[in-house]
């Protein structure tokens, strides 16, 4: 849940997807769902040559489970955010 | 199939020989045992982890001290503290008495 | 209490090393290095000043012969999100 809520902020920034299948795709995010499945417009194929029938592709739906990585935009995390979040989720869980 | 009913069992002969540092009883009692024991963690990739089992949840995600990974036999790697990803693990063996 | 009786089950490893510098081996010969800012049940990781290492192992053909060559590449990354069922192990760092 915790991880759904970071990328629900960061919605309409730039990132780099790599899927396990090691293609990257770098867009914006436009929406993501509880499975982590990514929603990504303006989307552009890291090495097109190895990928020419991405080309034509400008927007895509990912599966949560094919992917590897999300890059995310450093400035738009809040680290220390992060920490104190995961502790409390963390704390949650444990009491249970 | 067999229609006779089976003979029961020789009442004289000694039970199987349980050595005796191995407690009978359920894969739970066995995880409980090993707990503060030196383990080797086998890995369904083949390599091998051994260490000091901290502790392990129900995912079977585990928490080593003292971890030595081991890949065909070589030590390539040394860890003060493992935590091991429960869904990778084939077995867990205890490395001493229990 | 900061002792290493405190972890009574294995994430209180991974939510101790918040905010440091932990190793994490992956599926595929990947390894990183990274500082961890979050974490879930999956062993989904968020993790800022990363440095990517992937082995590729160019087995050499013909069965026996030579050993195989392991290159190395290596890449950063400043801020990743790491899809947990990749995740093999976790190192915190030693303390």
């Amino acid at each position: 849940m915790l991880i759904f809520s970071v990328f629900k902020t960061l919605t309409d920034q730039q990132v780099t997807v790599e899927l396990k299948n090691d293609l990257s795709i770098t867009g914006v995010l436009k929406s993501v769902d509880q499975f982590l499945n990514i929603r990504l417009d303006n989307i552009k194929v890291l090495d097109e040559a190895r990928h020419p029938h991405m080309m034509a592709v400008k927007n895509c739906f990912i599966r949560g489970s094919v992917v590897r990585y999300v890059q995310l935009p450093p400035e738009s995390v809040d680290t220390q955010l992060l920490e104190d979040a995961t502790r409390r989720e963390s704390a949650a869980q444990t009491k249970r | 199939m067999d229609e006779s009913t089976p003979p029961p069992p020789p009442a004289e002969l000694s039970p199987p020989p349980v050595p005796s540092t191995v407690p009978s009883g359920s894969p739970t009692d066995f995880l409980k045992g090993v707990v503060g024991k030196r383990v080797v963690v086998r890995l369904t990739s083949g390599v091998d982890y051994r260490g000091v089992l901290s502790c392990l949840d129900g995912y079977m995600n585990i928490a080593l001290e003292q971890t030595e990974e081991h890949v065909n036999g070589v030590v390539t790697n040394r860890y003060g503290d493992a935590f091991i990803r429960g869904n990778n693990v084939l077995y867990i063996s205890a490395a001493e008495a229990i | 209490m900061d002792t290493s009786s405190a972890i009574q089950e294995p994430f209180d490893l991974i939510r101790l090393s918040l905010s440091e510098r932990v190793f994490v081996k992956l599926r595929g010969d990947r390894e990183l290095s990274g500082i961890l800012h979050a974490y879930d049940g999956h062993m989904n990781l968020i993790l800022s000043d990363v440095e990517e290492t992937i082995l590729i192992v160019d087995q050499a053909d013909g069965a026996g012969e030579g050993q195989p060559t392991v290159n190395m590449a290596k890449r950063k990354m400043d801020m990743l999100f790491v899809r947990g069922d990749g995740v093999i192990l976790v190192s915190p760092p030693s303390r």
